[in-house]
């Protein structure tokens, strides 16, 4: 069985109700009411706007673009987090994703507690888990800590806990999304290995990342995503060029202008959430 | 704190183990849930059930962490589960043989067997309202199906159900009940009571979703419920002439069949069975006819 991504014709619609919490009185006022009043008013606005996209076994995608241009949300569709309202993403493989590590880590319980608990949310087994827990104390350098709820951890450990996690398996869809840099330097350098062998034995990854030395390095295929659509595609290294002159530096409608990014920029892009609707 | 890093050869052979080993398991997500629009019916059951069968070890996690976080840190731990339930019957009993003027043995046990599987249902269903609502920061950063969460929340609830059970028969031998062998027929009401929970408890948690003032208006309407049915009173208290009612009433059907197995040690005849399992069917098709209709909106609604 190849590995394979087919997405065809896809829009995925965001809608903000002004009306965040939706209250069952307030609907039966207003049918009471004898006044027509509106229905909840809604602002819509389109993540992803009719994207086509093939990703067969080998290719390696790297998807750049400003903040807010709908690459994690991208991500997620693939996964099966938000379903597209029209169009549609058939998946073929298994996935892994490196999406948000360390979702539902529950600092109450122990490193140990809380492999299972994240291996078992992200879909393995009990066995699974039970064959890998060795191997991921062991890369995350946590053995003496392991047993101790994770409220007593660092910031750096518990990235590094959840990296280990994460990334323990072969998959044969890679997602990621911004995670090449956790916890020290000596973890950072380890994490880098592992990535660099993750990607190797996928069969296909896509990578979202802000680092065009990293789309560079790993993708042999780049697309340019703006405002949720696909603007370019092709080589990487034209890929990064065409977005460093045509996307990075027009400033994004009247938000403040956002210049190519300083190095600076990019690292604490890489720390901070990357999409705002993914809030 | 420094960590020794390991030799790349080693990393090698910890992935080359585990993934030779990975191979076997069927993953999660090789069963895309991208499902279309015009997915039947039974499609959908099936699917459904594929993909709470494929998660069920996240199942059990999280409701041993539910579990254990309740009792953690306490110098007793688990045993708080059933002293619990015991030292609240016991106060119970006290206050209710005193105001009921009823023999406290057998009125314990008469009340508690209504009142347990009243207090599961209840709790299971209003914490259930929330289930899907508070678990967004879950929903919208890993693939987890909608009714995982729910199932969490009424699985939990059923675990303390359990202990309150246990307790109960402890209390019951203690006073010296004496058990009969058709007792155990409260197992198949113990596991209709369970699907019958679950069922509105999914409800309820997709209705939170759109309405979220639901859970109060539930809390109002079960109170008002709760009085309907003869659990803290006898039922030989109501007039003659209106408990017919209690036939028709799925719960005080529920509460009859516990205490038919449990007190009574009967085998409960057909009739009995009638309106709760005509009222977890229908729960059953509301929920799922429900959450259908709704799967795929859910996430945008959080």
């Amino acid at each position: 069985m190849d590995a394979l991504i087919e997405i065809k014709n896809a829009t995925l619609r965001f809608r903000i109700y002004r009306n965040r919490t939706p209250a069952l009185k307030e609907k039966v006022i207003r049918l009471l009411s004898p006044k027509k009043v509106t229905a909840e008013e809604v602002i819509e606005f389109d993540a992803l706007k009719n994207l086509n996209l093939s990703i067969k076994g080998g290719d390696r995608l790297g998807i750049i673009g400003l903040n807010g241009a709908g690459k994690s949300t991208m991500l997620k569709m693939i996964v099966g987090i938000y379903p597209p309202q029209k169009g549609s993403v058939h998946v073929k493989g298994k996935v892994t994703p490196l999406i948000e590590l360390g979702t539902g880590f529950d600092h109450e319980l122990s490193g140990r507690e809380n492999i299972y608990l994240n291996g078992a949310l992200l879909g393995r087994s009990f066995k699974q888990m039970r064959s890998m827990e060795d191997a991921i104390i062991e890369f995350s350098g946590l053995e003496e800590k392991i047993d101790m709820p994770i409220k007593y951890y660092s910031s750096g450990m518990m990235g590094r806990l959840a990296f280990s996690i994460g990334t323990i398996m072969e998959p044969e869809i890679l997602l990621v999304d911004e995670v090449f840099s956790t916890g020290d330097a000596q973890f950072v350098e380890k994490a880098r290995k592992r990535m660099a062998q993750l990607i190797s034995k996928s069969s296909i990854v896509v990578i979202v990342s802000h680092s065009m030395e990293h789309i560079v390095q790993f993708c042999n295929r780049v697309i340019v995503l703006n405002r949720g659509v696909v603007v370019a595609e092709g080589d990487p290294a034209e890929m990064v060029d065409y977005y460093r002159a045509n996307v990075a530096n027009v400033p994004a409608v009247p938000a403040p202008a956002v210049i190519a990014p300083s190095p600076q920029a990019v690292a604490a892009a890489a720390n901070a959430p990357h999409s705002v609707l993914a809030k | 704190m420094s960590t020794p890093v390991a030799p790349s050869e080693k990393e090698r052979t910890i992935l080359d183990a585990t993934g030779s080993n990975i191979a076997e398991f069927a993953g999660r997500l090789d069963q895309q849930p991208q499902a279309d629009a015009s997915e039947s019916f039974g499609h959908f059951l099936v699917r459904s059930l594929r993909e709470m069968t494929n998660i069920k070890f996240a199942l059990a996690s999280f409701v041993v962490n539910n579990l254990r976080r309740r009792y953690r840190r306490s110098v007793l731990g688990f045993a708080w589960s059933l002293l619990n339930p015991i030292l609240t019957m016991c106060v119970m009993t006290a206050v209710f043989s005193v105001l009921f003027k009823q023999d406290p043995k057998n009125f314990g046990v008469y009340v508690f067997t209504g009142l347990l599987p009243w207090t599961f249902f209840c709790e299971s269903v209003i914490a259930g309202s929330g289930a899907i609502t508070s678990a967004e920061s879950f929903l919208k950063k890993v693939y987890i199906p909608k009714l995982f969460f729910p199932m969490v929340t009424v699985a939990t609830e059923a675990a303390n159900f359990g202990f309150s059970i246990v307790a109960l028969l402890l209390l019951a031998a203690i006073t010296g009940y004496q058990f009969k062998p058709t007792c155990l027929l409260v197992v198949p009401v113990i596991a209709l009571l369970f699907a019958f929970t679950y069922f509105c408890a999914l409800f309820c948690s997709i209705a939170t979703v759109y309405f979220r003032d639901f859970a109060h208006i539930l809390r109002v309407g079960l109170g008002a419920i709760f009085y309907t049915v003869p659990i803290v009173y006898p039922a030989s208290l109501v007039p003659e002439e209106y408990r017919w009612f209690y036939a028709y009433h799925p719960f005080a059907r529920f509460v009859e069949l516990f205490r038919l197995t449990l007190c009574d040690g009967k085998v409960p005849s057909l009739d009995v069975w009638v309106a709760p399992v005509l009222v977890t069917v229908l729960a059953f098709l509301f929920a799922f006819a429900l959450l259908k209709k709704t799967e795929r909106d859910i996430i945008f609604r959080l």
